[in-house]
C-alpha cells in the first residue's frame, strides 16, 4: 500500500497541478482571450489562434527536465523554435508576402512612397522612450520595431537585438494590428476635418507587365545598397514579387504565396506563442513594452496622417492627396489600408480610397524593413 | 550609445536613412514610370497610323457576326483586354525537361 502512495506522490509531482501557479493560470487565460478574438471578433485568426493556442502549450505547468518545454534543448518545440530564435522563419514569411502583393499602386503612384516612410517616424518615437524608460539601446530598437506594424520584421529583429523579449514583442505587435481598425480610425477623425475626407484623389494609371518586373529588381537594388542589413528580409520580399509578376515561375509563386508563408505562420504564431512562458512573459518589462508598442502605433498613425496634410499645403489643388490614406504608411497590409476605405466611404460612399491606400501600405513595408536594418546597423 | 544616450542621433539619421531609401526608389520609379507611359503613347500612336487597329477591329466583328455565343464574346473581349493592358501572364512552355530513362 505504501509503494502505491509513493508511486501516486511521485507521479502528482510530475502533473502540471503539482508545478501550476497563478501566473501559470493567467498565461491560459490570455491564451484563450486571443483564440476568442481570433474567432468571435475574426480579428487576426491566422495569427491570434495560433499565438493563444501557443500561449496555453507554453503555460502548461511543467516538471523540469522532461525535454518538452520550448527552452529545453533539444525539444520538440525548441527545434521548431529555431525558425524564431535565429530569425530564419521572418525571411521566409516575407517571401510569400512579396508572392502575394501587387505593387502596381505604388508604381503608379511612386510620390506615396513617401507617406511609407513617414509613418516608420513611430519606431524611433518608441525607440526614444524606450530609453528614457531605462531599456537598454539595443532593448530599446527591437522595442520601437513594433511601431512599424509588421509582425516578422519585429521578429526578425527582437531575435537579433533583444531576443529574451522576443515573446512580449511579438505578441504585442500581433495584438496591436489586430486592433489596427480600433486604434487607427479615432486619430484619423482627429487629425482631419471634412473637407480633407472628401478629397478625391485622380485614378492611378495603368502599369504594365514590364514595370512590375523591373520593380522588384530596382527595389531591391536600391533599398539593400543603402541598407544592406536589411538584405535577409528585402532579398526574399522582392524575391518573392519577382515570382509572381514574371508570369512563368507561376507555380513557385503559387507555392511561395500558399503552403508555404501558411507553414511559417502557423510555426511561428505557435512557438511565438509557447515561448510566452509565464516566467518569462510576466514582468514589468513586458507591460512597458505593450505600453510602448500601442505608443508607437499611435506615433506612426499621427506622422503619416500629419505628413499628407503638411504635404498637401505644397500641392496643387488637383494633385492633393486625402490624408485619410496616411495611416496605411504602416505596414499592416492590407488591414490599415483597408481602415482608409472604410473612414473614407464613411465620408463620401462613392470615393473610394483603397487603391491610393495600398500604394503607402506596402511602402511601408519595405519602410520597416529599412528601419529595421538601420536599427541593425546601429545596434546589432 | 555612450555619445547619444537619448537615442536623437540616431534616430534622425535612420529617419532620414528611410526617407532618402525610399525617395530614390519614388525617383527612379518616377522616371521609368515617365518613360513607360512615353513609350506607351508611341506605341499606339504607331499602331493607328498603320491602321492596324481598324484591321484587327474588322476581324473581330466578323468573327463575332458568325458566333453567337456569348462565352466566345466575353473570351475575346477578356483577351483584348489582357493584350491591350499588356497584362498578359502566365508564358508557360509547358515543355516536360525530365528525359526517360534509358
Amino acid at each position: 500500500m505504501e509503494v502505491i502512495i509513493d508511486s501516486l506522490e511521485q507521479f502528482w509531482l510530475y502533473t502540471g497541478f503539482a508545478s501550476a501557479t497563478w501566473q501559470h493560470l493567467v498565461m491560459i487565460l490570455l491564451g484563450i482571450t486571443f483564440i476568442i478574438l481570433g474567432i468571435v471578433k475574426e480579428w487576426e485568426p491566422l495569427l491570434l489562434i495560433p499565438i493563444g493556442f501557443g500561449m496555453i502549450i507554453g503555460n502548461i505547468p511543467l516538471f523540469p527536465g522532461l525535454q518538452v518545454s520550448i527552452y529545453e534543448e533539444g525539444s520538440v518545440f525548441n527545434i521548431l523554435y529555431h525558425g524564431v530564435r535565429y530569425g530564419w522563419y521572418p525571411p521566409l514569411i516575407f517571401l510569400g508576402i512579396g508572392a502575394m502583393t501587387d505593387f502596381s499602386a505604388l508604381i503608379s503612384q511612386p510620390r506615396l512612397m513617401l507617406i511609407g516612410a513617414a509613418a516608420q517616424i513611430g519606431i524611433f518615437g518608441a525607440y526614444i522612450l524606450a530609453l528614457h524608460m531605462g531599456f537598454m539601446p539595443n532593448e530599446a530598437g527591437a522595442i520601437g520595431i513594433i511601431g512599424g506594424a509588421d509582425g516578422p520584421t519585429a521578429i526578425f529583429l527582437s531575435s537579433r537585438l533583444a531576443p529574451e523579449l522576443m515573446g512580449a514583442i511579438a505578441v504585442s505587435a500581433y495584438s496591436y494590428m489586430a486592433l489596427v481598425p480600433v486604434i487607427q480610425k479615432p486619430i484619423m477623425l482627429l487629425m482631419t476635418n471634412k473637407k480633407e475626407r472628401l478629397i478625391r484623389m485622380a485614378t492611378p494609371r495603368t502599369v504594365n507587365q514590364k514595370e512590375k518586373i523591373i520593380f522588384p529588381i530596382v527595389g531591391l537594388m536600391i533599398t539593400t545598397f543603402v541598407v544592406p542589413s536589411a538584405l535577409p528580409l528585402l532579398g526574399m520580399l522582392f524575391f518573392g514579387n519577382l515570382l509572381k509578376e514574371s508570369g512563368v515561375t507561376r507555380r513557385l509563386a503559387e507555392t511561395a504565396r500558399g503552403p508555404l508563408i501558411d507553414v511559417v505562420t502557423t510555426l511561428i504564431g505557435l512557438t511565438v506563442g509557447i515561448s510566452t512562458q509565464a516566467n518569462v512573459f510576466l514582468s514589468e518589462k513586458s507591460v512597458k513594452i505593450f505600453a510602448l508598442g500601442l505608443i508607437s502605433f499611435i506615433i506612426a498613425t499621427i506622422c503619416g496622417v500629419g505628413f499628407v496634410k503638411i504635404w498637401n499645403l505644397f500641392l496643387p489643388e488637383h494633385r492633393k492627396i486625402n490624408p485619410l490614406i496616411g495611416n496605411a504608411g504602416v505596414s499592416a497590409v492590407p488591414d490599415s489600408a483597408r481602415v482608409s476605405e472604410v473612414v473614407g466611404r464613411e465620408a463620401d460612399p462613392k470615393n473610394h480610397l483603397l487603391m491610393h491606400a495600398m500604394a503607402p501600405n506596402v511602402a511601408g513595408v519595405i519602410g520597416s524593413a529599412v528601419a529595421a536594418g538601420i536599427l541593425l546597423s546601429f545596434l546589432g | 550609445m555612450q555619445k547619444d544616450p537619448h537615442g536623437l542621433v540616431v534616430s534622425m539619421v535612420a529617419i532620414l536613412v528611410v526617407f532618402l531609401s525610399l525617395y530614390i526608389l519614388y525617383y527612379c520609379y518616377r522616371f521609368v514610370g515617365y518613360w513607360f507611359t512615353r513609350k506607351k503613347g508611341t506605341k499606339s500612336a504607331k499602331k493607328l497610323s498603320e491602321s492596324e487597329e481598324d484591321e484587327v477591329a474588322a476581324a473581330i466583328s466578323l468573327a463575332l457576326s458568325l458566333e453567337n455565343n456569348m462565352e466566345t464574346q466575353a473570351a475575346i473581349a477578356m483577351a483584348l483586354d489582357c493584350y491591350l493592358s499588356e497584362s498578359v501572364h502566365d508564358k508557360e512552355s509547358y515543355i516536360i525537361t525530365i528525359k526517360r530513362k534509358k
